[in-house]
């Protein structure tokens, strides 16, 4: 009796190592059937709406891909994974969390965190660890002269969006001549300011005030008093949906009036549309994507309408650019891996250095920088509570009209 | 002119910081806590504002009416139920603890209300009057206003009445309070009910001014703190005189050497009177 007991327990180690030997190497088939994608996002603190925004664009895309039964790799059939990790809007965090998911999560490829200051803080990750990165929400060319190799990204730089709009003023509004510039004191909204006092210039307007303000300030009275006295016809303000509804209240209240009032980045958002109600009316800005483009894409989605469809029936709202540039950065890899036929992360970063396709989001090919350098960025106008194309030609939807009262 | 512009704004301005802080000045003076769920009491406000005006067209002077006893409501019971607790630790304990609470009432509203901005639009717009050459919105005459009612509400409440009596008594000497038979426990419930409701209603009124949103719950935070340390801690007229010198500060100093510096101004100032006036510009050791 004794004896059979203990030959039966015997057998259970041997019994033990197979069942776990059956377990890993099913784990380890189930693992090769998906392909995963890291994306570190602030999804809380105050960068929390941003990375919301980020997310809904990389789900839409995983979701489609895997409706589609997965990527197609040397006649193999992946599916996608997001890999999310919150780094609480704190950039050092953000870098660890790169780390983490390069050397801990085993993730793929990867997604940039968001803004440019971020994204080139996790740059050298990629590098190091030859990770091929796509930067969906980074402009600032000052991210991409690294020399690094393994950096892409879907956002043209800083002057693309204030040279059209330029442009657009001089040739519309010849009463325009002098310009005042508010910028917050921030790495993206500075650069965006700095860039338009140079277009500015070299347009032969005369900028009669450029300030920076404090990230934080809750009260701009007394600026927007010494811009009144300057009398520009033209104010152009930088920062973000916070800071751009505020400044607008008090020119209303400070009945402050001028021909043209641009605002860079609120006003391609739905949630400053409807938070400026009627105060909103003529205001001119630019982005780097608009849901009224039309572009005949070979990615996933399609035509842009195709994937404004796709966005309203999962999200019920329409798509900004915010979101549009995640999901053509989750596009591009799908077509980069696919063209490459594996997995292997320097063949995929060649396919993806050697992008020259039509997408929903625009024309995409890559600079020797690993920036975008094919796509021209829609500048627009509020018109009746809804943003109006006025350029590139190809999906102008209206004339500039010119008074902000 | 442009003088005159910036002047009326500070003071317009300056009796809003002064709202802003009164209450965190009153729960800081009497029950020596740092109350670091302030900021977001005054966001919770304002999204009362908004939601009473967005389903009910309820402007906010009205609804200050409603917000001040539900706001002292939820404050007394959080003192009573939570804070009470530890009330008579070091004051990290308390700190520590309303950072917690803080915590989860503001990822509480990021989740109810989402982090997007909402803006209040009164509709027909209020507009704005011209006061000696210097435009000034009716919007925020009229939060003014509210704001120095508050205040001098607050002021009768510990000056003329029973209960205000007792809270002074507490914030002097909480001993000699206890011995002539002053229920601290409940006071203590008493002035944070108060302070919420102050935070409550300046809610209300900043929704009239400022786009709301959870993430907005620091800066009102760090205003409280400074008009605290300028005017004086636990002083209802200390609180208009920090809130006035801090909009004063920031308003000459972002024409003078630009908006960039007009808050690293203010803290400097704030230094500046952390060494040299502890007490603040009215400061006195309790409410008289």
């Amino acid at each position: 009796m004794m004896a059979r007991f203990l030959r039966s327990y015997a057998r259970l180690p041997g019994l033990l190592l197979v069942a776990v030997g059956l377990a890993l190497s099913a784990s380890a088939t189930s693992a090769q059937e998906v392909i995963k994608f890291g994306a570190p996002l602030p999804l809380t603190g105050p960068l929390a709406p941003e990375a919301i925004k980020q997310q809904q664009g990389y789900d839409l895309w995983a979701e489609q891909v895997n409706k589609a039964g997965g990527m197609s790799v040397g006649g193999k059939k992946y599916k996608v994974e997001i890999v999310y990790s919150d780094y609480q809007s704190n950039t050092p965090r953000a870098v660890q969390a790169t780390e983490q998911m390069i050397t801990q999560n085993g993730v793929n490829f990867m997604f940039s965190p968001f803004g440019s200051g971020a994204a080139k803080a996790a740059s050298s990750l990629s590098e190091r660890y030859k990770m091929p990165t796509i930067a969906s929400t980074a402009s600032s060319s000052q991210v991409y002269d690294q020399g690094y190799k393994y950096l892409f990204g879907t956002f043209t730089p800083n002057d693309t969006l204030t040279t059209p709009l330029t442009k657009i003023v001089k040739a519309k509004a010849s009463n325009v001549k002098k310009v005042a510039i508010l910028a917050r004191n921030d790495l993206f909204p500075l650069a965006i300011a700095q860039e338009m006092e140079k277009s500015a210039k070299a347009n032969g307007f005369e900028v009669v005030y450029f300030e920076k303000y404090a990230i934080g300030t809750l009260d701009h009275s007394a600026t927007l008093s010494q811009i009144k006295t300057l009398s520009p016809q033209w104010i152009f303000v930088t920062g973000y949906i916070n800071d751009l509804l505020l400044v607008r209240k008090q020119m209303t209240d400070q009945q402050i009036k001028a021909d043209v009032v641009s605002m860079i980045a609120g006003p391609a958002y739905q949630e400053f549309i409807d938070a400026a109600g009627a105060s909103g009316e003529n205001i001119t800005s630019a982005a780097w994507w608009h849901p009224a483009a039309k572009y005949d894409g070979k990615d996933i989605f399609g035509t842009t309408e195709n994937y404004v469809k796709l966005f309203r029936e999962k999200f019920k709202s329409d798509p900004d650019y915010a979101q549009a540039s995640a999901s053509v950065s989750g596009a591009l890899f799908q077509m980069a891996i696919e063209k490459a036929g594996t997995l292997d992360k320097d063949k995929v970063r060649d396919a993806l250095a050697a992008t020259d396709v039509m997408t929903f989001w625009g024309p995409v090919k890559f600079g020797s920088t690993g920036q975008i350098n094919s796509l021209e960025p829609p500048v627009f106008q509020l018109q009746g509570g809804k943003a109006v194309v006025l350029s590139p030609d190809i999906i102008k939807q209206g004339e500039f009209k010119l008074g902000v009262n | 002119m442009l003088a005159a512009q910036i002047v009326v704004n500070a003071l317009v301005l300056g009796c809003l910081y002064a709202c802003i802080a009164i209450g965190f000045s009153l729960v800081w003076g009497v029950l020596n806590v740092i109350n670091l769920m302030h900021g977001s009491f005054i966001v919770l406000g304002a999204y009362f504002a908004w939601s009473l005006y967005q389903g009910f067209h309820i402007a906010p002077w009205y609804a200050l009416a409603i917000a001040a006893p539900l706001f002292f409501l939820f404050g007394y019971v959080i003192q009573r139920l939570i804070l009470n607790r530890v009330i008579t630790a070091p004051v990290l304990v308390t700190l520590t603890l309303t950072f917690g609470l803080d915590l989860i009432l503001n990822n509480a509203m990021i989740y109810y209300f989402k982090a997007d901005y909402r803006k209040l639009i009164l509709t027909p717009p209020t507009g704005s009057v011209s006061i000696a050459g210097a435009v000034v919105p009716v919007d925020r005459l009229i939060a003014t206003a509210a704001a120095l009612a508050l205040t001098g509400v607050l002021y009768l409440i510990l000056r003329r009445l029973r209960v205000g009596r007792a809270i002074v008594a507490v914030r002097l000497d909480r001993d000699a309070a206890v011995l002539m038979g002053v229920d601290v426990n409940s006071i203590y419930a008493i002035a944070f009910g108060l302070g919420t409701a102050l935070a409550g209603c300046a809610g209300v009124l900043m929704a009239l001014i400022f786009p709301i949103s959870p993430l907005t719950s620091t800066a009102y935070l760090g205003k409280a703190f400074v008009v605290c340390v300028l005017g004086g801690l636990g002083s209802v007229s200390g609180a208009l005189a920090g809130g006035i010198l801090l909009a004063l500060i920031e308003g000459v100093g972002s024409a003078m050497i630009g908006p960039a510096h007009a808050i690293t101004l203010s803290f400097m100032l704030l230094i500046a009177f952390l060494i040299l006036r502890p007490q603040g510009l009215l400061g006195r050791k309790g409410f008289e």
